[in-house]
């Protein structure tokens, strides 16, 4: 353990050049932070030993100053306090103990606990300023000396984009963090998708609670199947299509936790999508599908962000196809409608209209592919099927424009062909609503409201 | 200046001694939603809101009053009490209740404003609506005043109820703070050019005080059941305003101090204990700087000034010119906190709220990583509040058993502008409690909703602690009433000039400053 932390030290600091501060030690170690401080100690001991100035630290002291508070009631303006305290007041207790205060306090000035963060060359400096000094420690370590100090909010916004995955509740606890045994927290919001599937199970019957409570009406039937391959087949479709391939292996370890998160959650969404049918819908979508995709960053998805959370409500757990797609399609003719109330919107409902569009599509064309892989176990076919996908992309002028491109995803059915009249119809609703959508987007660009207006 | 032996403990090789994870003491929390406001909130007119305040407070200050003055006599004559303002008579000692009014000449005024509008630049935004004595003493000028040679220069101070008005004069109101919207009864009698001389004010003073932990058990009390739940020490808790999170400026290492010293990271073991005994953060308003929906008038005239899109002025919402970096910064770190603390949030005049009083809770939108600690908004009551509770401003709730009442500093901010003379915001606090109103100024030149049936911001229930955010230093008194009730009141700084937390001692009610800072070389 003792050569670990010289090693990833040096590498860190000499020769990455990068800041480290305790708290990323003690995240990349996995050890107490006070350990973690010991161990920036000893480092930059060692090192300033061997070749000195080499390593440059800062310090964290803690300690108490001295400040002088002015008084709250000073001495000038004491005939005025009494003034308004004889006005202010109906009981003579107050004017003689405010009164009384003002000589206790110009006499002594109040002793200020203060957490000072100071560069190594200033410390002297510092620790003069200080009445008493209770603690000290290095905060952190660099190879050159710092020049902005602020640059130290660095470490910890790396900290944060770099363990970001790590469930504070759990794992928080190695670094020092003070636990809380009372905190509370959903676990259907995304999170890091736990390690083990036990708080899975803890959700499920949370779930299980939402769905009786939710709408009544596409929501039925709850045999558990096949919902859990489609949703990573669903779930990549939120995802460019490239990085989606790579994505299978860690999905399909994670189903279990995320099918209920997002069951739970896309019940509320489809609930909310179905009842309100103006353009509004697009907020609370745009709202939570920036948590979706902000929890599966933890998957490395990228953080362009077009998927509808529509489409996972589609996913539910224990509906079959046929419920599915029933409630694609009511779902579709909605969005149809937002779609011509809002452009902005557009990009994130054409994709899941192509999305269930794709998914309906695979089986008819899973036979024109060559390198498609269908096999038949149980009645249920499963594979990889090649697909088109819709991509929507801002680009440097503020356009939206779709593009078509083909996508390699994977698929199960539990029925041997779902039905292929769905597909036309989807289809066809795609084009006129993608290039409607495409047409408002442009519209803006073009033509102002206010150019009917004249000059003003 | 003296080291002390824990000083070395963090300064030498790691050692094997174990390290002990820290438990954070419980916090008790139960919020009231005495501001939470159900919908239609505009329906009605402003002025009755005066009318409903002075029959609320009405018949505590004629209680105190009639009390105060059953024996008032001057000469021969007994004061006597009048129903209504209008009632007194000339020459006839008598007392009476009603609404002060103000009359400012630098108070904003809408007709004015109409008025210049088109030929007058915006005036510079006022310290106070009245420039004092002090003012017009610098300049040389005195001149004669009705109200009172100190302090107010140009105001009138009247009296005000269903009635009418009746103006008031007297050298007893210099001595006195008085603002728009407090209730007073006022002993004197009418001079001969029909002002009412002013020899003695009462106000209706501090309400009841509820008995610690009366929040969580008082049902239980009354209902007569026996209250033997235990209940552990208590903690502290820490108390920070104006975090002032832009994401733009890169001064924001002090928020990174406060976090980890929360956290129990940061500093030696002696100081992490101290931080685990923390039990629950407040912050009262003031998080995101500039974030507020409405405008600033020097931002407007900046969108004015400069051409943008060939001069044409832009309605509506430009979404293209949002910037999510604070709402981010500010959503990460109390996500980083929440794990292991409780927080209170209140929305400060600078949050993305509504701005008019009483604020709403900042949605839950603003903060995605937060939000798995919140209660969600179809949960049922019984499950008690969130994790991290977002709240209104002001702000009523019970911690540990002790009442808290705090704001985000808009009322004491507007009551210190109609006080030419005074820089004491804690007499203004104290002023404001014993008026028993959370915002007097309001709605004269304070935003808020007109309201029929009860005016929301009347303090029924004495506080504990009364906690201000967003003032410009951090000061502590303790305001006693006339039957025992003991508030300690806070004033807070902002956290991102003076790098300031409170932490109060939740047994003790006293509280201790623990500041951040950044060495400064300079």
């Amino acid at each position: 353990m003792a050569q670990d932390y010289t090693e990833w030290l040096a590498i860190n600091v000499l020769n990455d050049q990068q800041l480290v501060n305790y708290r990323s030690l003690s995240r990349a170690l996995k050890v107490h932070s006070n350990l973690a401080k010991q161990m920036l100690f000893d480092f930059h001991r060692k090192q300033n030993a061997k070749k000195p100035g080499t390593v440059h630290a800062t310090y964290l002291i803690t300690g108490t100053k001295r400040k002088a508070i002015p008084t709250p009631i000073t001495n000038d303006t004491q005939s005025q306090e009494d003034g308004e305290d004889a006005v202010m007041q109906s009981s003579p207790v107050l004017p003689s103990s405010s009164a009384a205060k003002p000589e206790e306090e110009d006499a002594k000035s109040t002793l200020v606990q203060t957490v000072m963060l100071v560069k190594e060359e200033h410390l002297e400096k510092a620790q003069v300023t200080f009445e008493s000094i209770t603690g000290m420690h290095i905060y952190s370590l660099q190879a050159n000396g710092l020049g902005d100090i602020q640059a130290l909010t660095e470490c910890n916004r790396k900290i944060a984009v770099d363990y970001a995955s790590e469930d504070p509740l759990e794992i928080w606890k190695q670094y020092g963090t003070i636990q809380n045994p009372n905190v509370k927290r959903r676990t259907q919001r995304r999170q890091p998708p736990p390690p083990t599937l036990a708080p899975a199970k803890d959700a499920a019957p949370k779930a299980k609670l939402v769905s009786t409570t939710s709408k009544p009406a596409a929501l039925k039937k709850e045999g558990s199947k096949d919902s859990q391959d489609s949703k990573p087949a669903s779930k990549p479709t939120s995802a460019k299509a490239t990085p989606e391939p790579s994505k299978k292996p860690p999905m399909n370890k994670r189903q279990g936790s995320d099918i209920f998160k997002s069951f739970a959650k896309g019940k509320t969404k489809a609930q909310a999508a179905q009842e309100s049918q103006e353009s509004a819908v697009s907020t609370p979508k745009a709202a939570l599908e920036d948590e979706q995709m902000g929890g599966f960053s933890d998957e490395d998805e990228t953080d362009e962000v077009e998927a509808a959370v529509v489409e996972d409500s589609t996913v539910v757990n224990g509906k079959s196809k046929k419920d599915r797609e029933a409630e694609l399609q009511a779902m579709m003719e909605q969005e149809d409608e937002v779609m011509e109330d809002a452009a902005g919107n557009s990009p994130e409902i054409a994709e899941p209209d192509a999305d269930e569009g794709a998914i309906d599509k695979p089986d008819s064309q899973a036979a024109d592919e060559p390198n498609e892989t269908v096999q038949v176990e149980n009645g249920r076919r499963r594979g990889r099927r090649r697909v088109m996908r819709k991509k929507t992309v801002k680009d440097e002028d503020g356009y939206l424009v779709t593009k078509e491109e083909a996508a390699w995803e994977s698929f199960s059915e539990d029925e041997p062909a779902p039905k292929k009249i769905k597909v036309p119809p989807t289809t066809s609703m795609n084009k006129p609503a993608a290039a409607a959508a495409g047409k408002k987007s442009a519209k803006p660009g073009q033509g102002n409201i206010m150019s009917f207006f004249g000059k003003k | 200046m003296a080291i002390s032996d824990g000083d070395s403990e963090l300064l030498q090789a790691p050692s094997d001694d174990k390290n002990e994870i820290l438990n954070r003491t419980a916090s008790t929390y139960t919020p009231l939603d005495s501001y939470a406001l159900q919908k239609g909130q505009y329906s009605h007119q402003y002025a009755s809101l005066y009318f409903v305040r002075l029959a609320q407070l009405k018949p505590a200050v004629e209680a105190i009053a009639s009390e105060a003055w059953a024996n008032f006599t001057i000469g021969s004559e007994t004061a006597t009490r009048k129903d209504r303002v209008l009632d007194v008579r000339q020459g006839e000692l008598c007392w009476v209740a009603g609404t002060v009014y103000m009359e400012m000449p630098l108070k904003p005024n809408v007709l004015e404003d109409i008025g210049k509008e088109h030929w007058i630049a915006a005036p510079p935004s006022r310290h106070k609506y009245d420039e004092g004595t002090n003012a017009l003493a610098e300049n040389g000028e005195r001149g004669a005043h009705a109200g009172g040679q100190k302090g107010l220069v140009g105001t009138q101070i009247m009296l005000e109820d269903e009635s009418g008005r009746l103006r008031l004069t007297g050298d007893y109101l210099n001595g006195g703070l008085l603002v728009t919207g407090a209730i007073v009864a006022v002993v004197g009698t009418e001079n001969s050019d029909g002002d009412f001389e002013v020899l003695d004010l009462r106000v209706p003073d501090l309400p009841r005080q509820p008995q610690r932990w009366e929040t969580e058990d008082g049902d239980a009390a009354l209902a007569g059941k026996r209250t033997t739940k235990k209940r552990g020490k208590a903690g502290k808790v820490a108390i920070v305003s104006g975090l002032g999170i832009s994401g733009v400026e890169g001064d924001t290492l002090a928020l990174d101090l406060l976090m980890e010293y929360l956290l129990g990271e940061s500093t030696d073991s002696a100081s992490q204990d101290q931080a685990a005994d923390i039990s629950r953060l407040i912050i009262a308003g003031n998080s995101l700087a500039n974030a507020s929906p409405i405008p600033s008038r020097s931002e407007l005239a900046a969108a004015h000034s400069t051409t943008k899109k060939g001069g044409r002025k832009t309605y509506g919402y430009d979404s293209s010119a949002y910037n999510s970096a604070p709402t981010d910064r500010l959503d990460q770190w109390l996500a980083q906190l929440l794990p292991s603390i409780p927080i209170t949030l209140l929305p400060g005049d600078q949050d993305p709220t509504s701005t008019a009083l009483p604020q709403q809770p900042i949605h839950a939108a603003m903060f995605p990583h937060s939000r798995a600690y919140m209660s969600p908004p179809s949960a049922p009551e019984a499950e008690g509040p969130g994790w991290f509770h977002t709240t209104t401003n002001p702000s009523e709730f019970s911690v540990d058993g002790w009442r808290f009442h705090g704001t985000g500093g808009q009322p004491v901010d507007d009551v210190y502008k109609y006080l030419p003379d005074c820089e004491e915001r804690l007499e203004m606090m104290e002023a404001m409690l014993r008026w028993r109103l959370m915002a007097p100024t309001a709605p004269d030149t304070l935003w808020c909703r007109p309201v029929e049936g009860e005016d929301g911001f009347v303090l029924k229930e004495c506080p504990h602690v009364y906690f201000v955010g967003n003032q410009p230093k951090f000061e502590t008194n303790v305001v006693e009433g006339p039957v025992g009730q003991e508030v300690r009141i806070i004033s807070v700084p902002a956290f991102k000039e003076s790098g300031e937390v409170i932490v109060l001692d939740l047994e003790t009610l006293v509280p201790e400053v623990v500041k951040f800072e950044v060495f400064d070389e300079g």
